[in-house]
């Protein structure tokens, strides 16, 4: 399923629009065909510094692959932060939501692909939940306000998110691919980033994209000092 | 004598953290002062000095002894209980200054709701933002809270409705406030005869303004139900989590001002204004705090009516780097007097700088010099001269705390 679909309904035609947008914009992508047998993605701020934890999903194009193994992550709970802030999972798959903090949370969600609501008090592990939905999952604490995070859930059969130095590659089967490139303080224009590319047999593919804007600023560590938020 | 009322709420403030420790978090802090100051005595003791320690005052104090609680009832519901005491004589040393039920239910449907029933401070001050009303930035608030501090408490219910925007793929959440009160018609009488503070006393629930014993023997009860009306505040505001908070609200607590408690001799006082504010954080540990507050208290004993427009703003620039922050902050303040004499008129300006040092898990240190210079008609009258008096105060504070932070 293509990102677009996984998508809220408010973001589908922005996405549709992100496919011209991108394609006209020189600065914005540009492919450079090398010898390997990897997609190798770079995902790049203005400035030319790595974006970390941007989430990428390949599709292909004009045919199916086979779907990918559900897994098993973790969305842990650290310094009254969710950790990682973005993560991506395979359709099936479960996660697990530890708390590693000394204080209790109240993890929730109302997006439509998962809603629940999660007591998570200390000493008292709490099964992990089944994401068995696509789109991306908000997550909330109803007692920290500020704690926000992100569960993509998708049904490529290739996804990743950046390292700490902005880079994620997979190696792909010969064909054409829809690559999508996401993080949620982005603040193009446009919700996600796509492009479109062939590989050949043997061949392989390196591709830089660069934002046009930074990123949105982090929500500060930890959040306010507020008894309000114990 | 007026230590036995004092124990007696600490012991039981003691007892129910004991009983609530395994269930919710408790807090104990001790905040102890080293103080030089120039100034004559306080507003708060009886005098003009709108800073809260005097030159005679200088030397070791007691910032604050704070014991609070918060105790989660299942899931969705809380009780929440503070308590102070601080280095002044009044009725009750050791008093509740916050004490209200808390429902929380989990956000749906892009709206989260919030519902507060008991004792509390209306969500006006942007700077008072630490456990127990305190400011992580500075140890003396700002003229605007500090008068919150003093007079204003929310007895009765309050409502937050927030959109969260957030949780939907948009930058900022939308929310919307409303509470009604009572017991507050004695607020606004501590501006009109001493004006503005800056000063971290709270006003305990239920006790007085000032010195029991302060010369002339005068005190102010804001907490006081004297007409039965019941007062209201309404706001709205723009939050960017962490980032950027907006804010606007009106209150009035809508006292008859010809009202009187008569064997008491307490007049009604009407008290309403408009407060707005924002606050940025932004990266690499800067945060900018600006407040503004207008409005006017007013009384009408039998023949005349007596009002006291006012106004208070400031502007604060933080920078937080590791275990240290560093905090500058500018007030300006200023009530008239639309009477006869022009009884209780102020005008002045303060500047606060703090340094605060996280010296460990349960230690904390501050260093702050607050510089004020004010005049008003009051000085004029009793002192003999109206120009204005600048006051300089200093203090060094060690802060230990613990706590169980359970929940």
């Amino acid at each position: 399923m293509r990102l677009s679909a996984r998508l809220s309904r408010a973001f589908r035609g922005a996405a549709a629009i992100a496919i011209a947008a991108v394609v006209l914009s020189c600065a914005l992508l540009r492919a450079t065909p090398v010898a390997a047998a990897t997609l190798a993605i770079a995902v790049e701020l203005p400035d030319g510094h790595p974006v970390p934890d941007a989430v990428v999903t390949v599709q292909p194009v004009g045919r199916k692959l086979p779907p990918p193994a559900p897994t098993h992550a973790v969305m842990d709970q650290m310094n009254r932060m969710f950790m990682p802030e973005v993560l991506v999972v395979a359709l099936g798959s479960t996660v697990s939501f530890p708390n590693s903090d000394s204080v209790s949370h109240q993890i929730y969600s109302f997006s439509p692909a998962k809603r629940f609501q999660l007591p998570l008090y200390r000493g008292k592990p709490y099964p992990p939940l089944l994401f068995d939905q696509t789109g991306i999952v908000i997550l909330g604490c109803n007692i920290h306000d500020w704690m926000i995070g992100y569960i993509d859930v998708t049904d490529a059969p290739f996804y990743g998110t950046t390292d700490a130095h902005g880079a994620w590659s997979a190696h792909l089967p010969a064909g054409r691919y829809e690559i999508t490139v996401w993080h949620p303080r982005m603040h193009e224009q446009t919700p996600t980033l796509v492009r479109e590319l062939s590989i050949d047999t043997g061949d392989s593919a390196a591709l830089t994209l660069q934002l046009t804007k930074p990123l949105r600023p982090a929500p500060m560590e930890g959040g306010s000092p507020s008894w309000e938020s114990y | 004598m007026r230590a036995t009322p004092c124990l007696l709420a600490l012991a039981g403030t003691a007892l129910l953290a004991a009983t609530a420790a395994r269930a919710g978090a408790w807090e104990l802090d001790l905040d102890l002062r080293a103080v030089a100051s120039d100034a004559t005595t306080s507003v708060l003791d009886g005098g003009h000095s709108p800073t809260r320690f005097s030159q005679g005052q200088s030397g070791l104090r007691l910032g604050r002894l704070r014991l609070a609680l918060d105790m989660p009832l299942g899931e969705v519901w809380r009780i929440h209980l503070d308590a102070s005491a601080w280095d002044h004589s009044y009725r009750h040393p050791f008093g509740l200054t916050e004490a209200y039920l808390q429902f929380r239910p989990y956000p749906r449907n892009h709206l989260r709701v919030r519902v507060k029933a008991g004792a509390f401070y209306a969500p006006i001050s942007l700077e008072n933002r630490a456990g127990g009303w305190a400011s992580p930035y500075t140890l003396s608030y700002s003229a605007l809270n500090s008068w919150i501090a003093e007079e204003l408490r929310t007895l009765g219910v309050e409502t937050k409705v927030d959109w969260l925007g957030t949780r939907t793929g948009l930058p900022f959440d939308i929310g919307a406030v409303a509470g009604a009160f009572g017991w507050n018609e004695g607020a606004g009488a501590a501006l009109a005869d001493g004006g503005f503070t800056l000063d971290d006393r709270q006003t305990p629930l239920f006790d007085t303004v000032g010195r029991l014993e302060s010369p002339g023997g005068a005190y102010i009860e804001p907490f006081r139900q004297i007409d039965g009306r019941v007062g209201y505040y309404g706001g709205l505001d723009l939050d960017d989590p962490g980032r950027l908070l907006i804010t606007a609200l009106r209150y009035d607590n809508r006292a008859d001002p010809s009202a009187s408690d008569a064997p008491a001799h307490i007049l009604a006082w009407r008290t309403d204004f408009n407060a707005a504010g924002a606050r940025l954080e932004y990266g690499a540990g800067w945060t900018v705090i600006a407040q503004w507050m207008a409005g006017e208290t007013e009384i009408a004993p039998p023949g005349t009516t007596l009002e006291w427009p006012f106004d208070a703003r400031y502007l604060l620039l933080s920078k937080s780097w590791g275990r240290q922050m560093l905090s500058a902050r500018y007030d300006r303040f200023q009530v008239d007097s639309r009477n006869t004499e022009p009884d209780g008129s102020q005008s002045g300006h303060a500047w606060t700088v703090a340094y605060v040092f996280d010296a460990g898990k349960s230690w904390t240190v501050t260093l702050e010099w607050l510089h004020v210079t004010s005049s008003s008609y009051s000085w004029g009258e009793d002192l003999g001269f109206s120009g204005p008096v600048t006051d300089n105060q200093g203090q060094l504070s060690v802060r230990y705390s613990l706590g169980s932070a359970g929940y």
